[in-house]
C-alpha cells in the first residue's frame, strides 16, 4: 500500500515535486514563527521575582554619557538626591540601581568557568532595593553592613544561576568567577555569593536571560581610590532612582519631586515615569514586530493553503478517468478518498522530513545559544502539526470530489 | 496580435474565479508587504525636506573609543567633532546636532513630553528647514548661550494653543527658552533632523559634553563633490590615527564620514566600531535577500497554480499545436496571460497599501510620520510585479510548450 502510493507520487513526480517544495518551505516559515512564539511563551510564564505596582522610576541624566568615567562629587550628588526623597511623605522607600527594570539596555557579563561558558545579566544595586522590589530570599542573605570594607564584592544571585553554576551543591560563600580579571593581567577582588534570591529578572516578563546576578552598590563607603575601575564598579553612583509612592499618590506629585531633585542638582536632567508604564511600553515595544511577523506569516499560510486546494483539486478533476477505473474495478468510494489523502499525507512526511533535517540543525549546531532545546522541540511539533493539518484539510475537500467519481461518467469523461 | 492575447487572457481568468483569485491574493499580498517596507525605508532615506541636500550630506554619527582593555561605542562626542572633524577637505561647511532628548514641561499639572535637540547655527544652513513663523537662531545666539528655541507646529500648538508663538517663552526640563522660529512636524524617522524643539548646544545645563570623544551628537557634512568623499574621510581618518586622548584606558578613537545610507547601515550590520566602509551596500545586499526569501513562498505558489491552470488547458493547446503554432508563440501567449494577472493582482495590492500607509498615518503610529506612495515606491512595485510575473510564468510555460500535440489532444499531460 505505502510503496503504492509512492509510486503514484513518483509518476507524477514534477508537479508533486513542486507542491512537495511549497510545503517544506510553509514548514520552515512556520516552524520560525512557532519558535519565535514558543520562545516568547516560555519566558513570559516564568516568574519576574519582582512588584511593579506604585513603583516610580526617576532616571538620573548626569549630562555625561559614559558609565565610566564617573568621579567622586557625582556620587555625592546621588548622595544628596536619595537624602532629598526622605523629605517625602507620599514615599514609602526608595533605592538606587545603574537599569531599572523594563529599561532598555542592560549589562551581561559571560565568562568561563570550570570549563564552559557561563552567561549571565549583571544588575547593580544599592541595599534598599530588596525590600522595594519584594524580592524573596531562599539562601543566604541580602546585602548589609557586613559586607562594608570586606576583601570581597558581595552578589546576590538568582535561583536559575544557583543551579546552573553550584547544581544542589552549597552555593553561599562559593565565588562566581575567578580571580582574575577577563584577560588575566590582574587580581580582581572575588565576587562571593551571599545569597539567592527565587527569582530576578530585569527586563520582566520577556527577559530571555536565564541567569542574574546582582551587586552591591556601597553609595559613600569608597572601596577603592578615585579613578581606578574595578569590575563590578561599586561606587559608580546609580543612574536611576526607584522609589515606592504611599496608595493614591497622584501624577501632581511628580512636579513636586523633581523641582526637589533639580534644586539637589541643578547641572542635572530627570525623568520620571511609572514602572507599570514603562513595562507597558516595554511590552509594547516588543509586541508590535512579533505580531506583524505573526500577521504576515498568517497571511503567506492563507495563500498556501488557498493554492494547495486549488491545485489538488485540479489534480483530482485531471485524474477522473483512473479514479473511475479504480471504482469501475470494485474499490469502494472510502478507499479512493483513502488513496487520494494517503498521497497528500505521504508527500508532506517527505517535506516535513526535508523540513526536520533542515531545523534540527538549530539545536544541534547552537545557533541561537540562549534558546533552549525544548523551545526547538515544541516548535518543530508544532509546525508539524499545523503543516499536516493544513496539508490534510486542503486535501478534504478534493478528495470527497473524488470519492463522488461515477464510474460510468468517468470511463467516458474527456 | 497582442491584443488577442489581451482578450484570451481576460476570458481565461474569469473562466476559473477560483484560481484566479488565489493567484491575486498571493500577488496582491506580497506585494503589500513589500510595499510597505519600501515606504518605510523611504520614510527614512529618500530626500524629502529639510534634508534636501542629502546627496552631498556625510554624517558622523558613530564613534568607538579603543583601550587595551575595553571598547566604548555609541554617538560621536561633540569633542571629537569639534577638535577633528573641522575644516577638512572637500567641505562646504559643518554642523554638529545631538541626538534627541525626551524633555517634560509641566503645563497646568499636566506633564507634556517632548523630544529636544541641541544643535549649532550651521544645522540650520545644511538643513533646508521651511519657517512658519520667524527664523533659526545664529552663530551670536550659540556663542552668547542665549536661550532660544525654534519649535515644530505640533509643540506650539501643545503649548501655546497654536497661536503666534513668537517671543514667548516656555519651560522645558527645568529651562526657559524664547522661541525664534516654528518650523513645520519632521518625522520622527529622520534621524538628523527630527526633533520637536531645537536649542543652541551651549545652553546644556553642564559642559560636560564638550569633553566627550563618544557622546550624543551627530556631525554634519555638507560636501563641495560627493565623489571625493574619500579625501574628505582618509584627511579625517588621519587626523585621528595622531589624536592624543586624554581618556584613562583608551588610547585609539575611531570614526567615518559616510553617507546617510552608510550611517543606517552600520546601524544594523556594522561591526561594532566607529571604523570600517561600505555598510549600506551591505544592508541592501542583506535586504534584498531577504525579500527574495520572503518572495520565494508566493512564487512557488504562484508557478504551482500556473502549471494546475495551464495544464488543465492541455487539449486547447493540442489543438493549436496541430494546426501548426510555434512553441515561442504559445510561450509568449502564457506569459502575457500572466503578466495581465500580476498587474490586475499589484493594482490591488498598490490600492490596499495605500489604504494601510493612510491608516498608519492617520493612527499616528510613527510621531510625524508621512508615510508615502511615491512614483518611485510605485516604479519599484511594478517592476517587483512584472519580475514576479515572470518567474512563476516561465517555468509552466515552458513545461506547456514541451507537450507533444497527440498526447496533449489526448489530454494525457503530467
Amino acid at each position: 500500500m505505502i510503496r503504492h502510493v509512492f509510486r503514484l507520487i513518483w509518476n507524477r513526480k514534477r508537479t508533486n515535486g513542486l507542491m512537495m517544495a511549497e510545503i517544506f518551505v510553509s514548514f520552515l516559515v512556520v516552524f520560525a514563527v512557532a519558535a519565535l512564539g514558543v520562545y516568547t511563551a516560555d519566558n513570559w510564564r516564568r516568574p519576574i521575582g519582582f512588584s511593579y505596582d506604585r513603583i516610580w522610576v526617576v532616571s538620573v541624566d548626569m549630562q555625561q554619557t559614559s558609565d565610566d568615567t564617573w568621579n567622586m562629587a557625582q556620587q555625592e550628588t546621588v548622595r544628596q538626591l536619595m537624602l532629598a526623597l526622605r523629605e517625602f511623605p507620599e514615599i514609602e522607600a526608595s533605592a538606587g540601581t545603574q537599569i531599572a527594570p523594563y529599561q532598555l539596555g542592560s549589562s551581561n557579563s559571560g565568562y568561563q568557568w570550570r570549563g564552559r561558558h557561563i552567561e549571565y545579566g549583571v544588575a547593580e544595586v544599592t541595599d534598599g532595593f530588596k525590600d522595594l522590589l519584594g524580592l524573596e530570599i531562599v539562601e543566604g542573605r541580602w546585602f548589609s553592613s557586613e559586607d562594608d570594607g570586606q576583601a570581597y564584592d558581595p552578589v546576590v544571585i538568582n535561583r536559575d544561576m544557583r543551579v546552573d553554576l553550584f547544581g544542589t551543591g552549597p552555593a553561599i560563600g562559593e565565588n562566581i568567577a575567578s580571580e582574575q580579571s577577563p584577560d588575566g593581567s590582574a587580581a580582581v577582588r572575588p565576587r562571593r555569593v551571599v545569597g539567592v534570591v527565587a527569582a530576578y529578572r530585569e527586563d520582566g516578563e520577556l527577559d530571555g536571560m536565564r541567569n542574574y546576578a546582582i551587586f552591591r552598590k556601597s553609595l559613600g563607603v569608597p572601596v577603592q581610590a578615585e579613578g581606578v575601575r574595578d569590575f563590578a564598579r561599586s561606587d559608580r553612583p546609580p543612574r536611576n532612582l526607584l522609589i515606592r509612592v504611599r496608595p493614591g499618590t497622584t501624577a501632581g506629585f511628580e512636579e513636586r519631586l523633581i523641582k526637589r531633585l533639580q534644586a539637589a542638582a541643578p547641572d542635572w536632567s530627570f525623568e520620571v515615569q511609572t514602572l507599570a508604564a514603562m513595562r507597558r511600553s516595554y511590552h509594547r515595544f516588543a509586541f508590535v514586530p512579533l505580531a506583524a511577523v505573526g500577521l504576515v506569516a498568517a497571511f503567506l499560510m492563507l495563500m498556501v493553503a488557498l493554492g494547495l486546494l486549488g491545485v489538488l483539486w485540479q489534480n483530482v478533476t485531471q485524474r477522473t478517468r483512473e479514479i473511475g477505473l479504480r471504482r469501475a474495478k470494485g474499490a469502494a468510494r472510502v478507499h479512493v478518498q483513502r488513496q487520494i489523502l494517503a498521497e497528500i499525507g505521504a508527500m508532506t512526511s517527505l517535506a516535513v522530513l526535508a523540513g526536520l533535517i533542515v531545523a534540527v540543525q538549530f539545536p544541534l549546531l547552537d545557533i541561537i545559544y540562549f534558546v533552549e532545546p525544548h523551545v526547538y522541540a515544541i516548535s518543530l511539533a508544532i509546525a508539524a502539526a499545523a503543516i499536516y493539518g493544513v496539508a490534510l484539510a486542503c486535501a478534504w475537500y478534493p478528495s470527497r470530489l473524488a470519492m463522488r467519481v461515477e464510474p460510468a461518467e468517468a470511463l467516458r469523461y474527456e | 496580435m497582442i491584443s488577442s492575447y489581451l482578450k484570451l487572457a481576460w476570458k481565461v481568468l474569469l473562466r476559473r474565479k477560483f484560481f484566479t483569485f488565489v493567484s491575486l491574493f498571493g500577488i496582491a499580498f506580497t506585494l503589500v508587504v513589500l510595499t510597505l517596507v519600501t515606504a518605510l525605508a523611504d520614510s527614512v532615506l529618500a530626500p524629502y525636506p529639510p534634508e534636501t541636500k542629502h546627496d552631498r550630506t556625510v554624517v558622523i554619527s558613530f564613534a568607538s573609543l579603543h583601550g587595551e582593555h575595553w571598547r566604548w561605542n555609541g554617538s560621536a562626542g561633540y569633542r571629537l567633532l569639534d577638535q577633528y572633524a573641522r575644516d577638512l577637505p572637500n567641505v562646504e561647511r559643518m554642523a554638529v546636532a545631538s541626538v534627541q532628548m525626551p524633555v517634560y514641561t509641566y503645563l497646568n499639572g499636566q506633564r507634556v513630553r517632548s523630544y529636544l535637540k541641541r544643535t549649532d547655527a550651521a544645522f540650520w544652513q545644511i538643513l533646508d528647514f521651511r519657517f512658519l513663523e520667524g527664523g533659526p537662531y545664529t552663530d551670536a545666539d550659540v556663542r552668547d548661550h542665549r536661550f532660544v528655541a525654534v519649535i515644530n507646529a505640533s509643540t506650539r500648538e501643545r503649548f501655546f494653543g497654536g497661536a503666534p508663538a513668537l517671543g514667548r517663552t516656555f519651560e522645558a526640563d527645568g529651562q526657559r527658552f524664547t522661541v525664534v522660529g516654528v518650523v513645520p512636524d519632521v518625522s520622527f524617522l529622520r534621524l538628523v533632523p527630527f526633533s520637536d524643539i531645537w536649542v543652541p548646544h551651549t545652553t546644556a545645563k553642564s559642559d560636560a559634553y564638550t569633553r566627550e570623544y563618544v557622546g550624543n551628537f551627530i556631525g554634519l557634512l555638507l560636501l563641495e563633490d560627493p565623489a571625493r568623499l574619500a579625501l574628505t574621510r582618509d584627511e579625517f581618518w588621519s587626523r585621528l590615527r595622531t589624536a592624543k586622548l586624554d581618556v584613562p584606558g583608551f588610547d585609539r578613537v575611531e570614526a567615518t564620514p559616510e553617507t546617510p545610507l552608510d550611517a543606517v547601515g552600520r546601524l544594523f550590520v556594522g561591526n561594532g566600531t566607529g571604523a570600517g566602509t561600505g555598510f549600506g551596500r551591505r544592508l541592501q545586499i542583506v535586504l534584498a535577500v531577504a525579500a527574495l526569501l520572503f518572495m520565494l513562498l508566493p512564487a512557488v505558489n504562484l508557478i504551482n497554480l500556473n502549471t494546475s491552470r495551464i495544464m488543465e488547458r492541455a487539449s486547447e493547446i493540442g489543438v493549436r499545436k496541430a494546426f501548426g503554432a510555434p512553441s515561442t508563440t504559445l510561450v509568449g501567449q502564457f506569459i502575457v496571460e500572466n503578466l495581465v494577472l500580476t498587474l490586475v493582482g499589484a493594482a490591488a495590492g498598490f490600492v490596499v497599501a495605500a489604504w494601510l500607509l493612510a491608516l498608519v498615518n492617520a493612527r499616528g503610529v510613527i510621531p510625524y510620520a508621512e508615510l508615502r506612495m511615491n512614483l518611485r515606491i510605485f516604479g519599484w512595485g511594478v517592476l517587483l510585479a512584472v519580475a514576479f510575473g515572470l518567474l512563476s510564468g516561465v517555468y509552466p510555460a515552458w513545461r506547456m510548450s514541451r507537450l507533444h500535440p497527440v498526447q496533449a489532444l489526448k489530454g494525457a499531460a503530467r
